[in-house]
């Protein structure tokens, strides 16, 4: 029988029909590689321009809210700070130099009242918003008594102006929202400033001049360039404060937030609406949890005048490295790290690229966070051994801190590529008010005292039974707490328990609510000033605002601080200096590490990279010819 | 359709209704009691924290702000995002159900084509080495999860392709726009597809089996009926039904594979919301997604009902 039918189950037919099958998935594979085709994988570059000035990274987080009056993410700073403006801004050394400002005040330049308490501001009078709006007086007083207003988490740093509480108290609290959104608060405070400021004289407009602060004024009128800023007590780190970008200082258009005071800066920069800003990027396209677009403001008033045209992000998990890595490797991305994502490359992925042609393309730099270990010092009723000043309370604290080797700890768990040893104090290297190396006494590693101290202040060893560590789970903190377990357990010989708390937010609640006898603490600095660390975290105002970890309160402390505060940095860091040592010597905290961020940057993109605090500014960066 | 059929819809539209409203509180309680919040930060607690919360209508009494969240939901509304603050939900979660969609489009094409395709196969190949070659992949690709398919292939065919091809002939790793490529689409599609189609495999297989050895496709063949048309009319139709009775749950299968697989090829989808608002305490969102994978579900099972009728006319509703 030859008609060529396969027999059911025959093989030698089969073979002629089962090929088809094999292939398809083959070709699938084949013909998907193909599609997926992508330009050379090179990492070379040329020196010339390329012709495509489009830059393209990921972004492992999803922004929270880009209104500078509300943000209170690095994640979105590091985009705001490109697309807004504040008077004065962080150069690359982060030293503050003029912005929309066209000096930085000092005493000197007049600038600065003999008193130290009024400081005058001249605007850029070539300064405007990628609208075409025009930046005058009107828009630094809306902007920051918005700020004021609204109370988001910076609002303080605009605190040491004279009408500073008079205008949260005006505003009040929110009403509470019947239908899940806030527009009912924010929509109040617009609708009240709008007839002090751009609505003024315009019909139905009303100006509630309880939400202007008294310290904030326009000498030369609201369209004028001149600004006046009266401060209710002497303030030090006010100019840093002020100048973090994306935050309460930024420069908004109040005709678009008008339009829109919720939603506004999640929509493309237009006219009349959309994220406006005045910096050298505007916002062409957000679709969240997706992508974000930028494109370079068309002759931007300011410099360096932006080379890139373009500067797409994709929003990525960070479950997806990966295939994000893979993406950067194949060209497609110009950078990982940027967007405040610079500790999202892990460690077994820094170890293959730096066993790679690709190792070159790795950008290692210090970022502004110390980690460290806080006791419970001041919440009697949360307990444990280290509460209060008593000798048995600070030894123990001193045992504890002496049986961790930091170095150690930098080398074991970071490998020395993720983090260094904590040794020049709380506040991070490269930053004002770091004490230098191996200067904290804390970082000191000694097991022989800190047994003694042991066997002297808990000779049968029931205060220090059964402690718990807490920590929130994910990135380093699961290996430090075992290696600080192992640390304890050898050199002091306690089992200190483990407590992972997989909520970050559950975590952070319960800590600065005083709820851990020993826990894992840290902070990522604002603006280069000590002011930022020694009064948010330790002290009376720490307290006051419910960010006090330790409880560690000592009017000694405060008393320093209060003087620090108001003095200028030169003559204020030698007292920022006193309080830290009145901290190591209360050994209030056990120093740990200070973090590195980990980039990778494509050959061909030239001006990227970072400092302490933050990435450059895209402005600065060009894509070469590759 | 019958009168018996419409009912039966309506009846199980019903349910579906119900299924969503238990749903929706059941997640919509337990996601509010868990610890934390969206807001809470170093630099947001205190003062600022209750602010927010009550700002957002989170103070309010449990069954309150399910009502509230009822009402809009009712009218398409699911509320606004809390940690992308403000942002609707709706456009957000109807985007993503879409890329979703695409994705799972493309796993079920793939489940059922190379299913289906290598179950008759290995039905008419049976004991050969076809049969057994097949038969094996089959049990591989319901043995090895999908996300260890995605990383084995994102490893061969993004890096080490590209590193063999200077990455001139690679998988591209990156997801383009909403939509991707089909060029990025085929290997997430081909994971979540493997892993599923390995069950239809095995089924079809053992249908194929049954149902060529019935009189029916005995007189075909007497009649002369060429045997691809034997195969494929008389034997596949019949042994289809099975095969169909169980695409409910390789739907299922399906979703699930999608909330692994967006997450490691980064496809802005609901299986990366999922997670992602879960983690971020997106209260809104978390409803939204759960209730839409239960209304997916839901309707994807009716279909599957109702397509016995078309496959099986005897089977009446």
């Amino acid at each position: 029988m030859t008609s060529g039918r396969p027999h059911l189950g025959g093989a030698a037919a089969g073979r002629h029909r089962a090929s088809p099958a094999m292939l398809l998935l083959s070709l699938v594979a084949v013909i998907g590689a193909a599609c997926g085709g992508t330009s050379s994988g090179s990492s070379s570059s040329s020196g010339g321009l390329a012709s495509s000035q489009v830059l393209k990274f990921p972004a492992f987080q999803n922004p929270g809210t880009w209104d500078p009056g509300e943000a209170d993410a690095e994640v979105d700073t590091e985009f705001m700070q490109n697309v807004f403006d504040n008077l004065w801004r962080f150069d690359s050394t982060l030293a503050i130099v003029p912005d929309i400002a066209t000096a930085v005040p000092t005493a000197s330049n007049g600038g600065i009242s003999s008193d130290g308490l009024t400081y005058t501001v001249h605007l850029n009078p070539n300064a405007t918003f990628d609208n075409g709006d025009k930046v005058t007086a009107e828009d630094v007083l809306y902007s920051w008594d918005r700020a004021v207003a609204l109370q988001g988490p910076y609002s303080s740093n605009l605190s040491a102006i004279a009408g500073f509480s008079a205008v949260q108290s005006a505003a009040g609290s929110p009403p509470a929202s019947t239908t899940g959104s806030p527009l009912n608060f924010q929509q109040s405070i617009e609708n009240g400033l709008w007839g002090c400021f751009r609505g003024k004289g315009t019909s139905g407009a009303t100006c509630n001049s309880s939400l202007e602060m008294s310290g904030l004024t326009a000498p030369d009128g609201l369209t004028g360039y001149t600004v006046q800023i009266t401060l209710a007590s002497p303030c030090g780190w006010c100019m840093a404060a002020w100048t973090l970008e994306g935050t309460t200082g930024a420069i908004v258009d109040e005709n678009v937030i008008h339009n829109d005071p919720v939603n506004w800066w999640t929509k493309p920069s237009s006219k009349t609406d959309g994220m406006v800003g005045t910096g050298a990027f505007y916002l062409a396209s957000f679709i969240p949890k997706q992508s974000m677009v930028f494109k370079a403001v068309k002759d931007w008033w300011g410099s360096p005048k932006p080379t890139l045209t373009e500067v797409d992000v994709d929003i990525k998990d960070p479950s997806a490295l990966a295939t994000t890595v893979a993406a950067w490797k194949q060209g497609s991305y110009g950078i990982i790290g940027y967007g405040g994502d610079s500790g999202n490359l892990d460690y077994p992925t820094i170890e293959s690229i730096k066993s790679s042609p690709y190792s070159k393309d790795l950008l290692t730099q210090p970022k502004g966070r110390t980690t460290w270990l806080s006791f419970n010092i001041g919440y009697p009723k949360t307990g444990g051994p280290f509460v209060g000043e008593s000798a048995a309370a600070v030894g123990l604290r001193k045992a504890f801190d002496l049986a961790v080797d930091k170095t150690g700890l930098a080398s074991t768990v970071c490998h020395d590529l993720l983090c260094t040893a904590a040794t020049g104090g709380l506040i991070t290297k490269g930053l004002i008010g770091n004490l230098g190396d191996g200067q904290d006494p804390l970082a000191q590693y000694n097991p022989t005292e800190a047994k003694q101290l042991l066997k002297q202040y808990d000779p049968t060893g029931t205060l220090t039974s059964n402690l718990t560590y807490s920590y929130n789970t994910g990135g380093l903190n699961d290996p430090v707490a075992e290696y600080l377990q192992n640390e304890w357990q050898t050199n002091l010989g306690i089992h200190v328990n483990l407590n992972p708390v997989g909520d970050a937010s559950q975590f952070i609640s319960n800590r600065l609510g005083g709820q851990y006898v020993m826990s894992r603490d840290g902070w990522q600095f604002d603006y280069n000033n000590p002011q930022d660390w020694y009064a948010n975290l330790w002290g009376t105002f720490a307290t006051a605002a419910g960010a006090n970890t330790s409880g560690f309160d000592d009017p000694t402390y405060d008393s320093i601080l209060n003087q620090a505060d108001a003095e200028p940095i030169s003559q204020a860091l030698p007292l920022y200096d006193q309080l830290a040592t009145i901290l190591q010597q209360d050994v209030a905290y056990i120093p740990l590490y200070y973090s590195v961020g980990n980039f990778l940057i494509q050959p061909w993109v030239k001006g990227a990279g970072s400092n302490t605090g933050f990435d450059y500014y895209w402005d600065q960066i060009s894509i070469l010819s590759h | 359709m019958t009168r018996g059929t419409l009912v039966y819809i309506i009846q199980r539209l019903a349910i579906i209704a119900l299924t969503l409203l238990v749903v929706s509180f059941g997640v919509f309680v337990v996601v509010h009691s868990l610890p934390g919040n969206a807001f809470i930060s170093q630099r947001v607690h205190g003062k600022s924290l209750q602010l927010l919360l009550h700002e957002y209508g989170l103070d309010q009494p449990i069954l309150i702000q399910y009502w509230n969240f009822l009402k809009g939901a009712v009218q398409g509304n699911l509320g606004v995002s809390l940690y992308i603050r403000g942002e609707p939900v709706t456009p957000l979660v109807l985007r993503e159900l879409s890329v979703s969609c695409e994705l799972g489009g493309a796993a079920l094409i793939v489940t059922i084509g190379l299913g289906i395709t290598f179950g008759v196969l290995a039905a008419i190949r049976q004991n050969t080495w076809v049969d057994y070659l097949l038969t094996s992949f089959a049990v591989i690709g319901y043995t090895v999860p999908s996300f260890v398919i995605a990383a084995l292939g994102v490893m061969v065919f993004a890096n080490f392709l590209g590193t063999l091809t200077n990455g001139n002939f690679a998988y591209a790793a990156v997801w383009t726009g909403t939509y991707g490529t089909i060029g990025e689409l085929w290997l997430p599609a081909l994971a979540i597809g493997l892993y599923t189609s390995g069950q239809i495999t095995r089924i079809t297989r053992a249908s194929m089996l049954e149902v060529i050895q019935q009189d029916y496709i005995r007189t075909a063949r007497a009649k002369g009926l060429r045997e691809w048309v034997i195969t494929l009319r008389h034997g596949l139709r019949n042994a289809l039904v099975p095969v169909v009775s169980i695409l409910g749950t390789t739907v299922v299968g399906i979703l699930v594979g999608v909330l692994v697989i967006e997450n490691i090829f980064g496809i802005p989808g609901l299986g990366k919301e999922f997670v992602e608002s879960i983690t971020e305490h997106d209260y809104n969102v978390t409803v939204g997604v759960f209730t839409i994978f239960a209304l997916l579900i839901g309707v994807s099972n009716l279909i599957v009902d109702l397509l016995y009728t078309v496959l099986d006319p005897r089977i009446r509703y």
